[in-house]
């Protein structure tokens, strides 16, 4: 399954954890033609969820959580027609990072026709965390790219909300295609930063998290992307109790992507909603049914 | 025409005045939606809506957006990025939208070579014509420092959605004028703000601010276009 190449190239210092993997199509099936790990990072053996062919991958922390000045590095390749789901055993867990902060770096590149689902658990950033979470993708204009996040406040011991230092959560998304000018453009560039400390300003209030405390987001990048579907999720969103939102980026190269967002009090509440987005698009798109990971 | 501090300011008082014809006065910037959701409904809340906006969005996209520019960064790039992170589709729309009418008042009153080659990117699809770059363009060639530019932007921003918030809550013209002084505060940190912040910070969204933006695309009944 795997083969033996040499490690990916650290980007600085030695990383706690890395992670490369490649998956491509082989005979109707999506299979990893590259699975390299070191350090605190590590999948679970994939498996296929349905019929589908769709590779199903779990990463795990055996560490646990991330500390300071911890950087993890994470590379993954979907390649021509292939299809692979990218979850994760449990939460994000970031502890103190005194004077630093925790790292991920992902490099994400899907082929032509090829399609990534990345539904990671929930991230928690406890007491004087700081973490860094920088995502770049770079996709063919016929991929496909759902993904989602959730944010939780990270209590504190004594019940404190928010009592985290930072929390930035930066996803670039390109479409890269021969026939745009530079070879590719930018889709979509979000850009979560929560300071809850930082001098005058609020984050519980109007304007933020409006008294909510877990933000939800949703990113989906597809040529089947239209307005019909943001109505569509929109609906599906409304039905749940978080406050939500729901909008198409602008089209580049023939594709186009469509943000949700959503505010709530609780990791359930978004996880349903984002699952009955998830599920349509699997029904809607490909007649898959509903992710089922045993997990919960 | 002659560069003196005086003609600097008039020509800054011209391109920041609310009679200048971008548009300014159809959008709300998603403080409508929270009229609808009755959070937005007196002198007091619109203060509150206005402060958040204008020490979050306006502060790390299109503030750091001008200061980016007085720094040399290139236009085209600081174009894609805007349309990239400005997610709700009435903001992006409507910062293009009064952005070309900015590029078009601005080659006929200020023209500069700095103007032209933006507005060349902007016709030939390279460039979509934000109006914080058209802005700190015009503002750039005619000497402008990067902080007068700043405030002068941000305050009439502040100043456009303040009168849409006079007509449509509806609101006295005093309370207006109060929130506009009341203003000059957050315009200041903001100003200050927009100096220190890093290229990882541009386009820091605000989620509530973001979502009702979102959700005024499905509002009933509307007076503004965002």
């Amino acid at each position: 399954m795997s083969t033996t190449t040499a490690a990916p190239a650290a980007a600085v210092g030695a990383p706690m954890g890395e992670l490369a993997l490649r998956v491509a199509r082989r005979g109707g099936r999506s299979v990893a033609v590259h699975q390299f790990h070191q350090g605190a990072l590590r999948v679970l053996r994939p498996h296929y969820l349905d019929d589908s062919g769709q590779l199903g991958y779990v990463m795990v922390n055996p560490g646990g959580a991330y500390l300071g000045a911890d950087l993890y590095v994470v590379d993954v390749e979907v390649e021509a027609g292939a299809s692979l789901l990218l979850t994760t055993q449990s939460a994000t867990k970031i502890y103190r990072t005194p004077g630093s902060f925790a790292e991920q770096r992902m490099a994400i590149r899907l082929g032509e026709g090829a399609r990534l689902e990345l539904a990671p658990d929930q991230l928690i950033a406890y007491r004087e965390a700081s973490y860094r979470q920088d995502t770049r993708i770079s996709m063919h204009p016929s991929s496909s790219l759902l993904m989602s996040e959730i944010v939780t406040p990270g209590w504190s011991p004594e019940g404190t909300a928010f009592s985290y230092e930072e929390l930035r959560l930066r996803s670039e998304v390109r479409v890269e295609s021969t026939g745009l000018p530079k070879g590719g453009g930018l889709l979509a560039l979000d850009n979560v930063l929560i300071r809850p400390r930082l001098g005058a300003s609020d984050v519980t209030g109007l304007g933020f998290m409006e008294g909510r405390s877990h933000l939800g987001s949703l990113l989906v990048v597809d040529q089947r992307v239209d307005q019909a579907l943001a109505e569509e999720l929109r609906a599906i969103a409304a039905a749940h109790g978080a406050l939500s939102g729901v909008s198409l980026t602008a089209t580049v190269g023939g594709t186009t992507g469509l943000m949700l967002r959503a505010l709530s009090d609780s990791t359930e509440e978004l996880n349903r909603l984002l699952a009955g987005c998830s599920t349509y698009l699997r029904r809607h798109w490909y007649g898959q049914e509903a992710l089922d990971l045993r997990k919960y | 025409m002659p560069n003196t501090p005086t003609s600097r300011r008039l020509a800054l008082q011209q391109l920041t005045d609310s009679a200048l014809p971008t548009g300014a006065f159809a959008h709300s910037f998603g403080f409508e939606s929270y009229m609808e959701r009755g959070l937005v409904h007196d002198e007091a809340s619109f203060g509150t809506w206005l402060a958040a906006f204008l020490g979050q969005q306006l502060t790390y996209s299109d503030a750091l957006a001008i200061r980016f520019v007085y720094d040399g960064a290139p236009l085209a790039e600081l174009d894609e990025q805007l349309s990239a992170q400005l997610l709700p589709r009435q903001v992006r729309e409507a910062s293009i939208k009064m952005g070309g009418r900015l590029l078009g008042i601005g080659a006929e009153v200020f023209p500069s070579p700095e103007l032209e080659a933006y507005r060349a990117l902007v016709t030939t699809g390279r460039a979509a014509g934000h109006q914080p770059l058209a802005f700190a363009v015009v503002a750039r060639s005619l000497g402008v420092p990067l902080e007068e530019a700043l405030a002068a932007y941000l305050f009439a921003a502040v100043t456009s959605l303040t009168q849409n918030a006079v007509r449509a809550i509806p609101l006295g013209q005093n309370a207006g004028q109060r929130l506009l002084r009341a203003a000059h505060d957050g315009v200041a940190a903001a100003v200050e703000r927009a100096g220190t912040l890093t290229p990882d910070d541009f386009g820091a969204i605000s989620p509530g601010l973001e979502i009702s933006q979102m959700r005024h695309e499905k509002q009933r009944a509307r007076m503004f276009m965002s």
